[in-house]
C-alpha cells in the first residue's frame, strides 16, 4: 500500500480532534496541556504533508513548522510556571478547583 | 554491502526503499553492538549478590521515602530553561543549510538572533536562576 | 517597521534595567522614555524617514493605517504609563519586567499592524499573547489572579491550536501564505479554505473576546491585577481588532458574501450579550469587563461591513475607546471598593477626578460631543453604507441604549449619592494626564476629521 496525503490528512484530523476532545474533558491541567500540544502538533503534521504531496516545490510549510515548534516551547514554559503557582495556591491541578470568581 | 557504499550510479528512483538500506545497517549494528556489549559484560563480570545490591538505586546516597514526593522548584526551573534554549536552535538548522546563499545579510539576521539569544542567558545568569546553591 | 525593531531592543533594556537599579523612579523613566522614542520614531517612519531599512520580503507592509494604529497604540500606552506606572509597584516586586513585557507585547502589536503573510500574524498573536498569560498572573500570591492566567493560558492556548488548523488548511488549498495570493484566487471558496477560514473566524473570535467565544474574558479581566487589566482591555484588544479585519479584508474580501452573515450574528450576539450582561454586575471592575465585550461588538461593525469607512471608523473607535478606558481604569485602580458603592460621593471629595472620569464614561455611552459618540457613528454609518445588515444597525443603536444605563450607573454614584470614598494619594502628574485624556475626548469628539485626516495624508 502507497502511503499518500490522505493517510496523513486522517491521521491528523485524528490527532486534531484527539486533542480537541481531550482538552474538553479532561479535568487535570498536565493532561490538558498535552491536549493542546496534540492539536499543535497535528497541525504541524498538515503543514509537512501539505509540503510534500501538494506542493513539493516550497519550503514555507516546512518554515512555519519551526515556528510553531519554537512558540509552543515558549508556550509550554508559560503553562508550567503558571500550573506550578496553582499547585502551589490550590493544592491540586485540577482545573475544577479554582473557582473563587463563581460566586 | 561493499558494492553498496562504493557504488557511484544507480538506477534506484528518489522514493526508493533502496535509500533506507543504511538506515537498517546502523539498527542492526547497533542492537547487535549493545547485544554483544551486555552479553560480554554479563559472562567476564565479577558478581556478588547481596542485599544492599537490590535496593533502590539513588546515586551512591541513601534512600528515602518513594517517588512521590514533591520536588525542589529549581529542578523545573533548570528543566524550562534548559528546554527553551534548546528548541529555540531550531532556527540555526534552515540557516545552516542556506548559509552560503544567504550571504552577510544572513549573516548578519543570524547575528541579531543570537544577541538576543544571549541577552536572555545573561539575563537569567544575572537573576541567578542557575544558581544551585542559595 | 523601526518602531518593531526598537521596541524588541527596548524590551531587553527594560529587563536589563531591574538587575542594575532597584528605584522604581528609575525604572519607570527609562520606560517612559523608550515608549516616547518609540512614537518619535514612529511619527518619522510614518514620514518617511527610516532610521534602518529592513527588506522582510513582503512580510511586513506598512501603510497609512498602520502607522497611524501605531501611533495611537503608542500614543494611548504613553499616557497608560504615566496615570497607572506608579501603581505597578503594587503587583509585585518585578516592576522593570513587567515593563519589559509591556514592550514585548508592543512589539508583537507593530508585527500585527503590518502583517502580510499568516506566518507574520501567528508570530504577532503570539508573541502579544505569552507576554499577557505572565501578566495576568503576576500577583502571584492572590488566588484570583491564578486563576485568571489558567483560564487565559488554556482558552488562548486552545484557540491558537484552531488557529494553527485554519492556517493548515488554508496553505493546503492555496500553496502559500500570503494575503494577496490566497485573495488573488478566491472567487470560490473550497471545503478545504472555507474550513480554514472558519477555523481562523473563531479563533480571531477568541482573541477578540465576541460572543459566542467570550466566555473567559469576564473572569480573566475580573482576575487579572487592574493595572494590567487596562491595558489588555484597551491596546490588546484594538490590536486584535486591526488584525482580524486586515486579514479578512487583504485574504476573504472578495467572498464577504458567503461569510458576511456569520459576522453578522457574532456581531449581534457580541452586543447583545455585552450589554444585558453588564447591567447585572455589581463590580465596577466586571462591569468594565463586560463593558469591553459590549464595545467589542461595536468594533466587529468594521469586519462586517467592511469598506473605507469601516476601517477609518476602527482606527478612530480604537483611539476614542482607548483613552476613554484607560481613563476610567485609572481612577478604578485608585480607589480602595472596586463596587459601585466604592464610587459614592467621588463627586464631592475629589471635584477634578470625578470631573475627568464622567467625560470617560460618557465617552463610553456615546453621548454626543464626545469621541465616543462619533465613533459609534462611523460604525454605524459604514454598516448603512454596506446595506446589507440594517437589522444589524438597528440591534446597534438600542445595545448603545441599553449601555447608558450602566454607565450613569457610575455617575449617579459619583453625584448623587453620599458617601467617603477611600482614594489613594494621587500625584499632579496623574491630575494633568486625566484632564488631557477629558481634553481629548471632547476635541476628538467635536472634530473628529484631525484624527482621520491623517490617514489620506501623503508625504
Amino acid at each position: 500500500m502507497q502511503i499518500g496525503l490522505t493517510h496523513i490528512l486522517v491521521l491528523s484530523a485524528t490527532l486534531f480532534f484527539i486533542g480537541v476532545y481531550g482538552f474538553l474533558t479532561r479535568k487535570n491541567l498536565i493532561s490538558m496541556l498535552m491536549s493542546i500540544e496534540l492539536m499543535l502538533n497535528s497541525a504541524n503534521l498538515n503543514f509537512i504533508a501539505f509540503n510534500k504531496y501538494v506542493w513539493p516545490n516550497k519550503l514555507e510549510g516546512l518554515f512555519f513548522t519551526l515556528f510553531i515548534i519554537a512558540i509552543a516551547a515558549a508556550e509550554a514554559a508559560v503553562a508550567m510556571a503558571i500550573i506550578i503557582q496553582v499547585y502551589r495556591q490550590f493544592k491540586s491541578v485540577d482545573v475544577d478547583e479554582p473557582t473563587i470568581m463563581k460566586e | 554491502m561493499i558494492q553498496y557504499l562504493l557504488q557511484v550510479t544507480n538506477t534506484h528512483s528518489a522514493d526508493s526503499s533502496f535509500w533506507y538500506l543504511p538506515v537498517g545497517v546502523q539498527f542492526i549494528f547497533a542492537i547487535v553492538f549493545v547485544a554483544a556489549m551486555m552479553g560480554l559484560t554479563h559472562f567476564l563480570g565479577p558478581k556478588r549478590k547481596t542485599s544492599d545490591k537490590l535496593e533502590t538505586f539513588a546515586s551512591g546516597i541513601k534512600t528515602h521515602g518513594d517517588a512521590r514526593q514533591p520536588m525542589a522548584i529549581k529542578y523545573f526551573l533548570v528543566a524550562i530553561l534548559f528546554v527553551l534554549f534548546d528548541v529555540e536552535v531550531i532556527f540555526f538548522y534552515p540557516y545552516a543549510v542556506n548559509f552560503k546563499s544567504l550571504g552577510w545579510d544572513g549573516f548578519m539576521a543570524v547575528l541579531m538572533f543570537v544577541a538576543f539569544f544571549l541577552a536572555g542567558f545573561i539575563y537569567i545568569i544575572k537573576k541567578g536562576a542557575l544558581n544551585w546553591e542559595d | 517597521m523601526n518602531a518593531l525593531i526598537l521596541s524588541a531592543i527596548w524590551g531587553v533594556v527594560m529587563m536589563f534595567s531591574g538587575i542594575f537599579t532597584k528605584s522604581g523612579a528609575a525604572i519607570r523613566g527609562i520606560a517612559i522614555t523608550g515608549l516616547a522614542l518609540l512614537l518619535v520614531v514612529n511619527v518619522l517612519d510614518f514620514q518617511g524617514t527610516a532610521l534602518v531599512d529592513i527588506n522582510t520580503r513582503g512580510m511586513l507592509v506598512y501603510n497609512t493605517f498602520s502607522y497611524m494604529f501605531l501611533n495611537i497604540v503608542f500614543g494611548a500606552t504613553l499616557l497608560y504609563f504615566f496615570l497607572s506606572g506608579s501603581d505597578m509597584e503594587r503587583v509585585g516586586l518585578h516592576l522593570a519586567e513587567y515593563f519589559a513585557l509591556i514592550f514585548f507585547i508592543l512589539a508583537g502589536i507593530s508585527i500585527v499592524a503590518s502583517f502580510q503573510t499568516l506566518l507574520m500574524l501567528f508570530l504577532g498573536i503570539e508573541i502579544i499573547s505569552i507576554p499577557l498569560y505572565i501578566l495576568t498572573g503576576s500577583d502571584k500570591r492572590n488566588l484570583k489572579s491564578n486563576e485568571a492566567a489558567l483560564k487565559y493560558f488554556l482558552m488562548g492556548s486552545f484557540s491558537t491550536g484552531l488557529m494553527l488548523m485554519g492556517i493548515a488548511l488554508i496553505y493546503g488549498s492555496k500553496g502559500s501564505f500570503s494575503l494577496e495570493t490566497i485573495g488573488a484566487g478566491t472567487g470560490v471558496i473550497t471545503p478545504l479554505l472555507g474550513g480554514g477560514m472558519l477555523l481562523l473566524l473563531a479563533s480571531m473570535s477568541f482573541k477578540v473576546s465576541a460572543a459566542p467565544f467570550h466566555f473567559w474574558t469576564p473572569d480573566v479581566y475580573d482576575g487579572a491585577p487592574t493595572v494590567f487589566t487596562s491595558f489588555m482591555a484597551t491596546i490588546v484588544k484594538v490590536a486584535g481588532f486591526f488584525a482580524f479585519i486586515r486579514l479578512f479584508e487583504t485574504s476573504f474580501g472578495s467572498v464577504q458574501a458567503q461569510w458576511q452573515l456569520f459576522a453578522a450574528i457574532i456581531t449581534a450576539a457580541t452586543l447583545l450579550i455585552g450589554n444585558i450582561t453588564a447591567v447585572f454586575q455589581q463590580s465596577v471592575k466586571r462591569m468594565l469587563a463586560y463593558s469591553s465585550i459590549a464595545q467589542a461588538g461595536f468594533m466587529m461593525f468594521a469586519l462586517v461591513s467592511l469598506n473605507g469607512k469601516g476601517s477609518e471608523g476602527l482606527i478612530y473607535y480604537a483611539a476614542a475607546y482607548s483613552l476613554a478606558t484607560i481613563g476610567v481604569f485609572a481612577v478604578l485602580i485608585k480607589l480602595n471598593d472596586y463596587t459601585f458603592e466604592g464610587f459614592n460621593g467621588l463627586g464631592k471629595s475629589h471635584p477634578l477626578l470625578a470631573a475627568t472620569v464622567t467625560i470617560c464614561l460618557l465617552s463610553l455611552a456615546g453621548i454626543p460631543a464626545t469621541a465616543g459618540f462619533m465613533a459609534k457613528f462611523y460604525m454605524l454609518s459604514a454598516a448603512v453604507e454596506n446595506g446589507k445588515v440594517i437589522w444589524l444597525v438597528i440591534l446597534g443603536v438600542l445595545c448603545a441604549a441599553i449601555s447608558v444605563y450602566y454607565y450613569f450607573r457610575v455617575i449617579q454614584a459619583i453625584y448623587f449619592k453620599d458617601g467617603e470614598p477611600q482614594v489613594a494619594e494621587v500625584s499632579t502628574t496623574f491630575k494633568v494626564v486625566m484632564v488631557l485624556i477629558a481634553v481629548l475626548v471632547v476635541y476628538f469628539g467635536i472634530f473628529p476629521q484631525r484624527l482621520t485626516d491623517f490617514l489620506y495624508m501623503v508625504y
